[in-house]
């Protein structure tokens, strides 16, 4: 009997081990993130102009839904959520995978000058995303020479086109950041797979579904994840490139809740309310992912 | 395992630290003087780091010592505004040969960021005596927050030197919350070359109305084939500067929208459609392809607050070529004058300023008191809304690049003729709800459909 | 696949041609769309100089970041590692716990978490500058994703040996996962270096002001000088492409062979 015994107490002690590994980053989560979040929700059934709040119940949850601009910011997010967020990652995955190949040459340089759209300052890539689609930029003065459009097209101020443009932009600034995580993903599987696949002839496309995709699923859910959750909190795109407009058909929710706090007479309490309807729509989508793909083999 | 230990440790520290501090925030005693002090203890007793950098923090508070003769301002712009106050640091540092300016660089974006939070979060300690706040946010801000501004009403300030409509941005209850400070009346800036190909002048833009801008603006259009105006889209400065020129608001005096029967709006939105229809007026993306639009020749012309001016004077191979005159009025609308205001900032004394005496003297002796601090500021382009200051010299001197006009005098002129009207505490949210009534509107939605979403979207905010 | 290759770089890299121009040209021939690089760098150097203190930024902005980056590596593997190698039921449930705290928008938790590094005295200074994103769900998560493919065989020979838990962390699990460290390094220096919201909150003094607070700056005039903008923002971006240039190798070439 006295082995069982051991085991127990060495994964016991295992089991500690874990959370004195653990510790530190989870407790400053919890004081940095968790306390400030119960605060916000305390906030969150209150309302009032300013500091001077009072309790108000639910009241602001229900406001919400009579919102007609915060609805309409749901409707844009979820289309930029549907929309970019598949293309970039299988984008950013195809991109890594070419790169991983040991026999291409100037990897590096490609690497990193596919990485430089996400270490723009914010600054500049909104003044040449501004620039590039304005009514006399190079995309329109191509379409125009190409024959393609009689005149200029105005592309942030027609709704489509100006959310068309939302992600494009993102496209281009998040691909290269998501392929960093597959990149690095992929040196955690052993070269020698791929060379195995490549003897038994297998194609680039079935080597990429049959190795690459199972054996990164992990760096995937991480990437589908983050980047739902970034997606739904987005706001620089917003207020940069077209400022929620025309009429607030690209707006999104983030933006109209720092509309509630900074730019409008500010109103904490709904703000708060309206973060803690995202907190639940990434919740629910981030645990829907989890469930398909954190199993441990 | 001597490691983990030293970890688990470090970590209980830490957290120690943290629960002070949330301790002494839990209780919201607005007592901004103790707060600050508790601060610079658990700074000081915490880590090397924060107490390295505890002597900066007291400092840039500013309130120190009521012996020392500092006070702290918040502002954008070097060229303007920053340039303004260091200005004026000189011209009192004449008679208070001890006296100091702290000027901290902060975007205006910035300033209203800092004012909620700190103003919020009841710890006004971290305010700056002295801060610059866009007139349009003034209301907003001293509604919201009464108690983090000082009232300027007995400072000695004489308000009667200021122009009317400019005091009236900052005036809440009754009372002076700000000092005027640089001029936003409005201008209309036309390339004179162009003009001529149409066979006009400057002055055929004189005192005209915007159905004769439009005549004007088809010829200018047929000879040129420019457009004679650019506007940002989606952004309604021009809807809000012939508001103005009317003395009409979207707010009535008891606060409540004045959107959906403002017949002023009507003939604001009708006239709007009618410059972008015929093609005199065009509308572009952002304000980075605004200011492009007429440094590079694109447009004949521009109208905004006198200020766009020196953007205009950033294209130095057109010196010479352009012209100023009042903006056009609105036909149809009762009290339509040929001007108005748009944009301009005034000064604010925080609470959180200890030594007010100084802080109202200051201000005072300067941007309500000394023709010589407009006079040195000029140059930079600061037009003052200060009327003595009008009548000096140096404001009669003719502007090469444009075309040898005494500029300066004549929008100081215009700037006593805009009527005063009311911005509103919700004013962001009408405008931002005006915007998108007449995005829809160009695109064919009818007026008053959008006039009452506009209207109902503004109730909505003001929790109606 | 070059061309393909060549097609990509080139859309991404274009913009960084465009900032080179901008940097080198006058403001009025910036914002007329001149693409071809001008003769005005000096003058944009000299005008930004004068204009914004550029080096005590540039200062502050490194030490803030490495800082933030060297705590943040270490705590976030620690937690991210304690999270998979000793996994149970409990521990997958305060990570999907922990994954929230990302959830909510920043703007939500900055006026609470404003009065607690306000009232500890930390406005100003480097720890309440690190201290909210010092520990972030997402490199926790990150590593424990990783984790999932360091060898447990290695972990069992190790022990056998008599390593301790700590000593294994630190002398194989670090090595293996340099990769993982190299790419969560290039990530948190460049957040760090690109935050904006939180210092703009958090510091009230010129002497603490960052990179990005001084891009800011210049864009807030009545007239925006475009040229120089566009300098300061070139020279705003460098480091972190330079930091990416120098780590690639590190996370993209496999280092197979490290701990076999």
């Amino acid at each position: 009997m006295s082995k069982p015994t051991k085991k127990m107490t060495l994964s016991k002690k295992h089991n500690l081990t874990g959370w004195a590994f653990l510790a530190p980053g989870a407790l400053l989560i919890l004081f940095m993130s968790f306390i400030p979040m119960f605060r916000a929700l305390l906030l969150s059934f209150k309302t009032g102009v300013g500091a001077a709040m009072e309790w108000c119940g639910v009241l602001n949850y229900v406001r919400m839904f009579q919102d007609a601009v915060f609805i309409q910011s749901i409707k844009n997010t979820f289309f930029y959520l549907i929309i970019q967020v598949p293309i970039m990652l299988i984008f950013a995955l195809v991109l890594a995978s070419i790169l991983n190949n040991r026999n291409l040459r100037f990897k590096g340089i490609f690497r990193t000058m596919i990485f430089l759209p996400c270490a723009t300052s914010l600054v500049a890539y909104a003044v040449i995303f501004r620039s590039l689609f304005a009514n006399n930029g190079i995309i329109n003065l191509i379409l125009v020479n190409l024959g393609i459009l009689d005149q200029p097209y105005s592309f942030l101020t027609n709704t489509w086109s100006a959310r068309i443009v939302i992600i494009i932009a993102l496209l281009w600034r998040w691909t290269g950041y998501n392929m960093v995580f597959y990149l690095s993903g992929l040196q955690n599987i052993e070269y020698s797979v791929y060379e195995a696949a490549k003897i038994d002839g297998a194609s680039a496309v079935q080597t990429f579904f049959k190795i690459t995709v199972p054996l990164l699923k992990p760096t995937i859910l991480l990437t589908a994840i983050m980047s739902t959750n970034g997606t739904l909190q987005l706001f620089d795109e917003s207020v940069n490139l077209t400022d929620g407009g025309p009429a607030n058909a690209s707006i999104t929710m983030s933006h109209y809740i720092y509309n509630m706090s900074f730019k409008y007479v500010p109103n904490f309490g709904y703000a708060a309310a309206m973060s803690f309807l995202i907190l639940l729509l990434v919740a629910v989508l981030a645990f829907l992912q989890m469930k398909v793909g954190d199993k441990r083999d | 395992m001597k490691k983990k230990v030293l970890s688990l440790l470090l970590t209980g520290t830490m957290v120690a630290a943290m629960l002070a501090g949330c301790g002494g925030s839990g209780s919201d005693t607005g007592n901004s003087g103790a707060a600050a002090d508790t601060a610079a203890d658990t700074g000081a007793a915490s880590t090397d780091n924060a107490a390295a950098s505890t002597g900066d923090a007291a400092a840039s508070t500013g309130d120190a010592t009521g012996g020392e003769e500092t006070l702290t301002v918040w502002c954008w712009d070097p060229a303007f505004n920053l340039n303004a106050m260091y200005e004026a640091e000189k011209v009192y540092q004449k008679d208070h040969p001890n006296f100091k300016l702290n000027v901290v660089e902060t975007p205006w974006e910035d300033v209203q960021t800092k004012i909620t939070t700190a103003a919020t979060s009841n710890d006004l300690s971290t305010l700056p005596d002295i801060l610059l706040m866009q007139d349009n946010a003034f209301q907003k801000n001293v509604i919201s927050f009464p108690s983090a501004f000082t009232d300027l009403t007995g400072s000695g300030v004489d308000y009667s030197a200021f122009a009317a409509g400019k005091t009236a941005y900052s005036v809440i209850g009754g009372k002076n919350y700000g000092v005027p400070f640089d001029n936003g009346a409005v201008v209309g800036c036309y390339r004179t070359d162009m003009l001529e190909q149409a066979g006009l002048t400057v002055d055929d833009f004189t005192d005209i109305t915007w159905d004769q801008y439009i005549e004007n603006g088809k010829k200018v259009l047929e000879a040129t084939g420019k457009p004679l105006i650019s506007m940002q889209a989606g952004e309604c400065d021009l809807i809000m500067m012939m508001m103005q020129s009317a003395g009409s608001s979207l707010f009535n005096e008891d606060g409540t929208a004045n959107i959906v029967n403002n017949d002023t709006l009507k003939v604001v939105m009708e006239t709007y459609k009618a410059l972008k229809d015929s093609g005199v007026l065009v509308e572009v993306n952002s304000w980075d392809e605004y200011v492009g639009s007429f440094v590079s020749g694109d447009v004949a012309g521009t109208i905004n607050g006198c200020w766009i001016m020196a953007s205009i004077q950033t294209a130095e191979d057109q010196s010479g070529k352009w012209a100023i005159t009042n903006m056009p009025s609105l036909v149809g609308a009762s009290g339509a004058t040929n001007y108005s205001n748009n944009g301009g900032s005034s000064w604010a004394v925080t609470a959180n300023c200890q030594n007010t005496a100084l802080a109202f003297d200051f201000l005072k002796s300067t941007f309500a008191g000394s023709t010589e601090l407009y006079d040195n500021i000029l140059p930079s382009g600061a037009l003052a809304t200060w009327a003595p200051a009008g009548d000096s010299d140096a404001y009669g001197v003719g502007n090469d690049f444009f075309g040898g006009d005494a500029v300066s005098a004549k929008i100081v002129e215009f700037s006593t003729k805009v009527p005063s009207n009311i911005t509103g505490v919700y004013y962001y949210e009408a405008r931002d709800a005006v915007a998108t009534a007449i995005t829809n509107y160009i695109n064919g939605s009818s007026i008053d459909t959008e006039l009452q979403t506009a209207e109902s979207t503004v109730n909505f905010n003001m929790g109606k | 696949m070059y061309l393909f290759l060549c097609i990509v770089s080139f859309i991404s890299v274009f913009p960084l041609y465009w900032m080179i121009c901008a940097a080198t040209n006058k403001s009025a021939e910036v914002v007329s769309g001149r693409l071809i690089p001008g003769t005005y760098f000096m003058e944009n150097f000299k005008n930004l100089i004068a204009n914004q203190n550029i080096g005590r930024a540039l200062g502050n902005s490194f030490k803030y970041a490495i800082i933030l980056t060297v705590i943040s590596l270490i705590v976030s593997s620690l937690a991210g590692y304690g999270f998979e190698i000793y996994h149970d039921k409990a521990k997958d449930t305060v990570m999907s716990i922990i994954l929230l705290a990302m959830m909510v928008p920043f703007v939500a938790t900055l006026i609470p978490l404003f009065q607690m590094i306000s009232s500890a005295g930390w406005l100003n200074t480097t720890i309440g500058f690190i201290l909210p994103t010092v520990s972030t769900p997402f490199l926790i998560m990150m590593f424990r994703q990783s984790a999932r493919s360091f060898p447990h065989d290695i972990m069992e020979a190790a022990r056998i040996d008599g390593l301790s838990e700590l000593r294994i962390f630190f002398q194989m699990f670090i090595p293996t996962m340099r990769s993982t460290y190299a790419a969560a390094m290039t990530i948190t220096f460049m957040n760090a270096w690109n935050s904006y919201l939180w210092p703009k909150v958090i510091m009230t003094d010129s002497s603490s002001q960052t990179m990005p607070m001084v891009v800011a700056n210049l864009t807030q005039g009545y007239v925006t000088d475009y040229g120089m903008l566009m300098l300061a923002v070139l020279i705003c971006t460098l480091p972190t492409a330079i930091v990416f240039f120098c780590l690639q190798n590190a996370f993209a070439e496999g280092i197979t062979g490290a701990v076999k």
